[in-house]
């Protein structure tokens, strides 16, 4: 370092000039700020000039409600200067929605953590053997993989929506994220429908294995056999998958009911019916979230040999005789047990294989 | 100095290499030739090669039943790519600036939106199928799986652009279609092009020797 004029060493010295200045300057602060705060408690206790136009503005914000005046702009809410629930959404998004839902996704992610702790994969008492059930179409894998790949990065690029503010923006800056945040919303938005085309693809595909019968209650009374060792019997779906099904198919029609209202502005929908859109879509996404994390719990980690028969078509049947077992039970006294081999061949992965099954491949 | 890379240099060579490219995989198909046929024609090969080329576009009634899905989503995709491609604004507005001079009428805001949705639904259709279809899953290579997550990114950072409000999101997906561009001659991409041969010369050898297939 170059040294400063004057001195040797390079640091500065802490001069008698400089001394005598602080020393000066703190005695002009002390003398003048009582002066100056008898002055400012002067200013505030100064005369108390009422807003001419207080009444106008409070009559305008109309806190009891929206009250729409005369225009001659068309068009929907032109008449209704300011909208008096704005507010109270906002607060509901910033102050409720957001930490609650915040709250909700990290207290279930806790809770599957916990219960994988605790409980562990779950796994088939009696061994995954070399026998299995055919158990999904081409087709139905192709729904159920397309349904997810759709709410998946819709999840994502919402949560980005409602989290990113808080969780992402000090992280990231503001450039960044107003970039990330333009893209989550057109990404959302486009993706959407495709979500409700999914819905209704996966609706009429399965729905009638999906009608509750007989049984189902026994099986949630047990708690479906996943707390404790034993196993309950059960259907093609259990009274669990079911649920998760119409709560898919119900939920999620809210879900793309309220999103396509807030997409298409386009049928004369004002602002609160907007702002309640969105609310219903926000908290019903949450709650889908939510659910559909135990859904992917269970389908990979969670339990031994769940996620095969999404994936190949084909399940274990001692899988099948410990978590669908009248299912199981009727697919054997029928003969529709194959073993290792001749699932390989349909499934072209032996040379010697028969041509693919015409089951599996049809639609 | 990223942003006018793509925007200009990698640009002109990308579609250099996309122009070259298709041109020789092209010639080399044509150069080929074909084997001198001396059995007497019993069919006109021409109207076999047209007649081909238009009627495999309808499937026949059985492969309409038992591959439904692949049909739907197959049309979806294409007919949706076809559209966005060629008739999206912001498309037009970039052909003519940078290749043609000149535009022309463009989609609607609500049917480019439709376009893209149903060129979403095929194309992730037929990319779940061709994972899980076991005959297709095997017969599929890289390549199959590098040309299709492309055309999906590309058109994924397309959507994601629409606002165009971010230059660098509109560079991500000029970045991205500059790639697909250099990489499209050299892989199964070219059928774009290529199902023309193929179907004309299966019709043209068909027809004369007088087949109705």
């Amino acid at each position: 370092m170059r040294p400063l004029p004057g001195t040797s060493t390079g640091v500065p010295p802490f001069s008698l000039a400089g001394g005598m200045m602080l020393l000066l300057i703190t005695l002009l602060v002390l003398v003048t700020m009582p002066q100056a705060m008898a002055q400012a408690e002067t200013e505030q206790n100064g005369i108390q000039v009422p807003n001419p136009s207080a009444e106008l503005w409070r009559s305008v914000r109309q806190r009891e409600g929206a009250l729409p005046g005369r225009t001659q702009v068309q068009g929907v809410d032109s008449a209704m200067l300011i909208n008096p629930y704005g507010e109270r959404w906002r607060n509901f998004r910033m102050k409720e929605l957001i930490p609650y839902g915040g709250y909700a996704l990290g207290g279930m992610l806790l809770l599957l953590l916990l219960f994988y702790l605790v409980r562990g994969k779950i796994r088939v008492n009696a061994g995954l053997g070399d026998r299995k059930l055919f158990r999904y179409t081409l087709y139905e894998r192709t729904i159920h993989w397309f349904t997810a790949c759709t709410f998946l990065f819709l999840a994502l690029t919402g949560l980005i929506l409602l989290f990113g503010r808080s969780l992402l923006l000090p992280w990231m800056g503001p450039e960044l994220f107003s970039l990330l945040a333009s893209a989550s919303k057109e990404g959302h938005n486009l993706f959407g429908p495709l979500f409700g085309v999914a819905l209704l693809l996966v609706f009429f595909r399965f729905v009638r294995r999906n009608i509750y019968q007989k049984g189902d209650l026994t099986w949630l009374l047990k708690g479906g056999g996943i707390i404790g060792k034993g196993h309950v019997p059960s259907h093609f779906f259990n009274m669990g998958e079911k649920s998760m099904f119409w709560i898919l198919v119900l939920v999620g029609s809210v879900i793309v009911g309220s999103g396509l209202i807030l997409v298409f502005p386009l049928f004369g929908q004002g602002r609160i019916s907007m702002e309640l859109a969105h609310v219903s879509h926000a908290v019903t996404t949450l709650l889908m979230i939510v659910v559909i994390l135990g859904h992917i719990y269970i389908g990979s980690v969670g339990m031994e040999g769940a996620l095969d028969g999404m994936t190949t078509g084909y399940c274990d049947l001692n899988w099948a005789r410990e978590h669908h077992a009248e299912w199981a039970e009727r697919c054997e006294a029928d003969g529709d047990v194959l073993d290792a081999d001749e699932v390989s061949q349909r499934r072209g992965e032996t040379v010697s294989g028969a041509a693919v099954s015409t089951r599996e491949s049809s639609a | 100095m990223i942003g006018e890379l793509i925007d200009g240099p990698l640009w002109y060579f990308s579609l250099v290499v996309f122009i070259v490219g298709v041109l020789l995989r092209l010639f080399s198909i044509l150069r080929a030739g074909l084997k001198p046929d001396l059995s007497p024609a019993r069919g006109g090969a021409t109207a076999g090669a047209l007649r081909n080329l238009i009627s495999r576009s309808i499937p026949r009634r059985d492969v309409a039943t038992r591959g439904r899905m692949v049909l739907v989503a197959g049309y979806l995709f294409h007919v949706g790519l076809f559209a966005l491609l060629f008739f999206a604004q912001p498309h037009v507005d970039f052909y003519a600036e940078r290749i043609t001079g000149f535009g022309w009428p463009a989609l609607p805001y609500w049917a480019f939106i439709v376009s893209a949705e149903i060129a979403f639904i095929g194309l992730l259709m037929l990319w779940l199928h061709r994972l899980l279809h076991p005959v297709t899953r095997l017969l599929s290579s890289v390549d199959d799986h590098v040309g299709t997550g492309l055309v999906f990114l590309v058109m994924l950072t397309g959507c994601l652009a629409l606002a165009q409000s971010f230059e660098a999101l509109r560079l991500l997906h000029l970045f991205l279609a500059e790639l697909l561009l250099i990489y499209f001659p050299f892989s199964s991409l070219m059928h774009a092009f290529t199902f023309t041969f193929s179907r004309s010369y299966s019709g043209a050898v068909m027809g004369r020797k007088g087949v109705n297939a």
